[in-house]
């Protein structure tokens, strides 16, 4: 009797959400258009209205939060009970006239390769845009507005078919960035700016001409991912389209040796804006090549894999070496970053379903345990006054809760079983071993160990030991434990019950790279599960 | 009840009281407490109705689908038989009284709620090792105890030593960790499976697939948990916790992790890598038991006696595995190994697990006194603690007859003097060794006259700590006796253990009683009782010096850390920043610079700018991708 309850009750749910899925298109496609429009609204109504309280500025605010938070966690839902077998959900497309000459429609729609990162998107924006309200920062208006100019772009990026809006949002999320920490950054925050602007319109650049190169010669009619997919049949100049795309979108995920830009940018940026740049945004690129690159362009990832092999053990070693020296937390954080986008790649290298389908799950829980330490590092700085890691010490008897926090988020980070990060690695590792390069295996996984080194002695340097240095405001405020909490409790579910993500990814990777095979990676001489 | 509900609760009930101490009892060490006591003993009496008539006594495996990607599924399920079954009474059993004698012995400290939270995954994460059907889950399991290992020895936070210690054993067992999961990866490519049930199959059928290196790869999660050579030094920092902790993780459960973990993969080890195995076991047992008389401590001495026994362990399990490979006809010769190891990993559990927690009554009474040389003449102050204490010196020691430990050492040194003469020789004077050190030990710090005011004033302990004592010190002595134990539980120390028989019983038994009872005299000699100096250190300044060196792991180590790695990391990103950042990037920015006026124009440092550039370079791009510009072209 006890049990049955809970059965019944998680049935009669899970029935609402398929027939949610089934019987409302109209509904759902209109949500998923709200989930970018809504952010934007506010912004622009934040924008042009007079005189406001600042209570009402800070309830705009989080409406605009947590409005594509909330639809993108209620699509998610309807998705996994409602489309077990995959393709795009939620689809609609509006005609905008001129555009449409060129192929070019507003087109969006989500399917399992879309849906972490959209996920992702909203479950980082509401916690983003709740520590922003909280932050006491000076023109909280103006923060508010580009924070989600920002969040709408995000929304925008992966739940658009059509590619031209697929990269037009990326623009408008990536520019507020430049512009926030230009305003807000901390020390060095001009010349930041400076850099992080050049260095990434050239990577848009060059992704846009990698797109453009790719449509031309794909012979498709629309501009669409689904219309591209389907006309490439055997595109010409693979190696150099692949290529551009390549590099372009490396140097917006911050591939070695592009990887300049982003421990800076990191560090500087005020904490929000990091969390959603790092945590979100930088995804762009690789979802982008897991999208696109990869099933479109078999060949050419081919070409290049034994190239981008070196550049994502140069992400994972060295900048893991790297991340060891620091002695700031927050360009710890930041280069710990990009040594973490190394496994990703790696995953991709691997080329297998279980490379890629562990690399979309890796990046899906880097997004939010990233931008969970981002948050908890600005607090850490709010406290101690500063984040140099000589003048922090014995936070841990101050603040134990943050403590807690902290803990976990690095743990989750370094990819401890029991947070979402874990499945992710893991499958990776797995996926190398496969690969025609098995002894990979054996240098990613050194990654494990430099991981453990530099996050543990963060951990030491900051909250053991003697109290010392200056501590102020006590520990960490339930406003700011609020967005903690969310990201913390969603990576830990994740990572208890992984099939949320791990299904639908799995579908729609068996979909895209079945066929897709360029060069068969498993070797055979080993038996495989199947046999 | 069906088995599955029952083991699911069994392992779920820890995490449970681990959560809603987080949520609510923080602050409330009360609560903390009860959930905490409350869970270990839904524990023990869920695993005493398992082993009393719930459970049958045959292998039961249930399992579900935890993850699939592609062609990589990943199961979690449990797998009750023999061994297990053993395994999940030592951890019911002793991790209950440990539990209660926390109660008394964290009484005035500050931070319980994060204590017993941590005591409640740690519980969750060792019953996850002992109940998994498969090496993944396995893994992440062994990484969670290394997790809550971290937490609970870096529970004195402000100390640095806590820092140090908690980091230390965290990464040093993910450097064993590196090998484990490589060899957990190959055994699943090579097998297709990671499920020990279908894995045994697969090598009944395929024993070629089997390499010594894949063994070897495993066996380095081994050297990482259990702490053997030349990955035991994080073990005796790990004493920095506090000592229930090391009681309980330290010294009876965790660490034994990886002496189970052999057991449950028995059949992935070559005959070479069984011989590598069963010399580090060798190695580490007496290296740690020469470097356990440099010790003042009494909790390092004993964080130097468990690794001193690990190394018994596995090397009974490498050599048990050997010969039943070559000598044993026996219906059970294939199990020697793991009975001889898991007998010894048993009886270790009830008397190490005695000495931490006598210790713990010790330096609770001494207010945080550890120097032994600083105590002396306990006995008349505590004579509870004293009398189990002494229970659990005989165990260890093994004493004919009277002590778990002469039972459970004597059937490692019978494989050993059956399969190798050299090992065969070592064990046995590390056997006296043992004694000795432990001899020392008792004598210095029990008995004599007090040594300093803390000693003076030290008081029998409350209830919470004696019940727990008496209890374990029953165990200790009896331990060795099949009685002990529930029907269903005798398989394995019953029928696996290889057992000396005519002849070889007599020599046996007459080895262990020399060397244990000679080493415990020694002792009294040597040390003398009550003593407040180290006659060793007086007397024999080189050998002492020896013993103190700890072979200069720790050294090498910490070079390595702080000259090499540390260097390293320091120079590549010194090359970072020179090469790619400032080469790299801000040349070719100054290239570009280069280019003319308008280049400069472009340049103009404003952020605006460059977002105006970027939208018409946008526009534009768009423009030429709808082929807007087809027109004017032609």
């Amino acid at each position: 009797m006890t049990t049955q309850l809970p059965i019944a009750l998680l049935g009669g749910i899970g029935e609402f959400l398929t027939s949610a899925g089934h019987n409302q298109p109209v509904l759902n496609a209109l949500l998923l258009m709200l989930a970018i429009v809504v952010p934007l609204v506010v912004a622009l109504a934040l924008a042009i209205s007079g005189a406001l309280s600042e209570r009402a500025v800070k309830v705009c605010g989080a409406i605009g939060f947590l409005v594509p938070g909330l639809i993108s966690l209620w699509l998610a839902a309807v998705y996994i009970s409602a489309f077990p077998f995959g393709g795009y959900a939620f689809e609609m497309s509006a005609d905008l006239g001129l555009l449409e000459r060129f192929g070019i429609q507003l087109h969006l729609g989500l399917n399992g390769l879309a849906l972490p990162f959209y996920v992702m998107a909203g479950l980082v924006g509401m916690a983003a845009g709740l520590y922003a309200i909280q932050s006491g920062v000076e023109r909280l208006r103006l923060y508010l507005i580009l924070l989600l100019v920002m969040q709408g772009g995000l929304m925008g990026v992966f739940s658009s078919i059509d590619v031209l809006f697929f990269y037009f949002f990326h623009e408008f999320a990536l520019i507020p960035t430049f512009i926030m920490i230009a305003l807000w950054g901390r020390t060095g925050r001009k010349a930041v700016a400076i850099e992080v602007t050049i260095y990434l319109t050239f990577g848009a650049m060059i992704t846009l001409a990698g797109l453009i190169a790719l449509y031309l010669f794909s012979g498709a009619e629309q501009f669409n991912m689904i219309a591209m997919r389907e006309a490439i049949v055997e595109a010409p100049y693979q190696g150099t389209i692949f290529g551009l795309l390549l590099i372009g979108f490396g140097v917006l995920v911050s591939l070695f040796p592009f990887h300049t830009w982003a421990p800076r940018a990191y560090a500087t940026a005020p904490a929000p804006a990091a969390m959603l740049h790092a945590g979100v945004l930088k995804k762009f690129g690789l979802y982008g090549l897991i999208q696109l690159a990869y099933p479109l362009l078999p060949q050419g990832a081919a070409d290049w894999a034994p190239l981008l092999l070196w550049l994502a053990l140069g992400n994972l070693l060295i900048i893991g070496f790297v991340t060891m020296s620091q002695r700031d937390l927050k360009l710890m954080l930041g280069n710990a970053s990009v040594m973490h986008m190394g496994y990703a790649f790696l995953g991709l290298y691997a080329y297998s379903t279980v490379g890629i389908g562990a690399a979309i799950m890796m990046l899906f829980a880097h997004g939010l345990s990233v931008a969970l330490l981002f948050l908890l590092a600005d607090v850490v700085e709010k406290r101690g006054g500063t984040a140099d890691f000589k003048e922090l010490g014995g936070m841990g008897l101050r603040a134990p809760v943050l403590m807690g926090l902290f803990t976990a988020a690095m743990l989750a980070s370094i990819g401890l079983p029991g947070f979402a990060n874990f499945w992710g690695e893991l499958g990776i590792f797995v996926a190398l071993f496969a690969s025609d390069t098995p002894w990979v295996l054996y240098l990613a996984l050194i990654g494990i160990v430099i991981s453990a080194v530099y996050g543990l002695r963060a951990v030491a340097s900051v909250f053991f030991g003697e109290a010392k240095g200056e501590f102020k405001g006590g520990d960490i405020t339930p406003a700011e434990k609020a967005p903690a909490l969310l990201l913390l409790i969603s990576l830990f579910v994740i990572g208890l019950w992984p099939k949320v993500v791990s299904d639908p990814v799995n579908e729609s990777v068996n979909r895209s790279f079945k066929d897709a095979v360029p060069t068969v990676t498993a070797s055979t001489d080993e038996p495989t599960l199947s046999e | 009840m069906d088995l599955g509900t029952v083991l699911s609760v069994i392992l779920l009930a820890p995490l449970v009281a681990a959560g809603l101490i987080w949520i609510l009892a923080r602050q409330r060490a009360a609560l903390a407490m009860t959930l905490s006591l409350g869970a270990a003993a839904t524990i023990l009496c869920l695993s005493l109705w398992l082993f009393f008539g719930g459970w049958d006594g045959s292998a039961f495996e249930i399992s579900t689908e935890w993850l699939t990607l592609g062609s990589l599924t990943l199961d979690v399920g449990f797998l009750l038989n023999d061994l297990s079954a053993l395994m999940l009474f030592i951890v019911a059993f002793v991790g209950f009284w440990i539990h209660l004698f926390s109660v008394g012995y964290m009484n005035d400290d500050k931070a319980r709620g994060r204590f017993f939270g941590g005591l409640s995954i740690f519980m969750f994460s060792m019953l996850g090792i002992v109940l998994a059907n498969n090496l993944f889950m396995m893994f992440i399991f062994w990484e969670l105890v290394g997790f809550s290992s971290y937490m609970l020895i870096g529970h004195y936070l402000d100390t640095d030593e806590a820092a140090q210690a908690s980091k230390k054993a965290f990464i040093v067992n993910r450097v064993g960790d590196f090998g484990f999961l490589i060899g957990i990866i190959i055994t699943y490519w090579t097998f297709g499976t990671v499920n020990f049930n279908e894995l045994r199959e697969v090598v009944g059928t395929q024993p070629q697939l089997v390499t010594t290196l894949m063994g070897l790869l495993l066996f380095c999660g081994v050297l990482g948990k259990s702490a053997q050579m030349p990955l035991h030094v994080w073990l005796p920092d790990a004493m920095a916790g506090p000592t229930p902790i090391s009681a309980l993780i330290h010294a009876a459960t965790m660490v034994a992790a990886g002496v189970y973990f052999l057991g449950r993969s028995f059949f992935l080890f070559t005959e070479e890598a069984l011989h590598i195995v069963a010399w580090v076991g060798v190695v580490t047992a007496v290296s740690a038991a020469l470097w356990a008389f440099a010790q003042r401590d009494i909790k390092k001495i004993l964080a130097y006696s468990t690794l001193s026994q690990l190394g018994y362990m596995v090397a009974g399990f490498g050599l048990g595995s050997l010969y039943g490979l070559h000598h044993g006809d026996a219906h059970n010769a294939l199990y020697y190994g793991i009975g001889a190891s898991m007998f010894h990993l048993t009886t270790h559990a009830f008397f190490k697990a005695l000495l931490f927690l006598g210790s713990g009554s010790v330096i609770h009474a001494c207010h945080h006194e550890q120097d032994i040389f600083k105590m002396g003449g306990l006995w008349k102050k505590m004579p509870l603690t004293t009398l189990t204490f002494a229970a659990g010196v005989i165990a260890i020691a093994g004493v004919p007859f009277i002590a778990a430990g002469f039972f459970s050492k004597d059937a490692i040194l019978y494989v050993a003097m059956k399969t190798s003469q050299p090992a065969f020789y070592i064990l046995t004077g590390t056997a006296l060794l043992t004694a000795l050190y432990m001899g020392r030990l008792f004598f210095i710090a029990f008995l004599g006259k007090p040594n300093s005011e803390s000693a003076e004033h030290a008081h029998e302990s409350p209830w919470t700590i004696v019940l727990p004592l008496l209890v374990l010190a029953v165990f200790s002595i009896g331990g060795g006796y099949m009685i002990m134990y529930p029907v269903t539980l005798q398989e394995v120390m019953g029928h696996w253990v290889p057992h000396p028989h005519g002849k070889d019983h007599t020599t046996m038994i007459i080895i262990s009683a020399v060397a244990s009872i000679v080493g415990l005299v020694l002792a009294r000699i040597i040390y003398g009782a009550g003593a407040a100096t180290d006659k060793l250190e007086k007397t024999l300044p080189p050998v002492f010096a020896i013993s103190r060196s700890r072979f200069y792991f720790d050294e090498v180590y910490g070079y390595y850390v702080k000259k090499v790695q540390d260097r390293l990391a320091d120079v590549v990103a010194f090359l970072d920043t020179l090469f790619i950042s400032g080469v790299l990037v801000r040349g070719s920015a100054a290239v570009a610079g280069l280019l003319g006026v308008t280049a400069r124009r472009l340049h103009t440092g404003s952020v605006s700018t460059y977002v105006w550039w970027f939208f018409a370079g946008l526009v534009l791009f768009g423009a030429y991708a709808g082929g807007f510009f087809d027109g004017i072209i032609q």
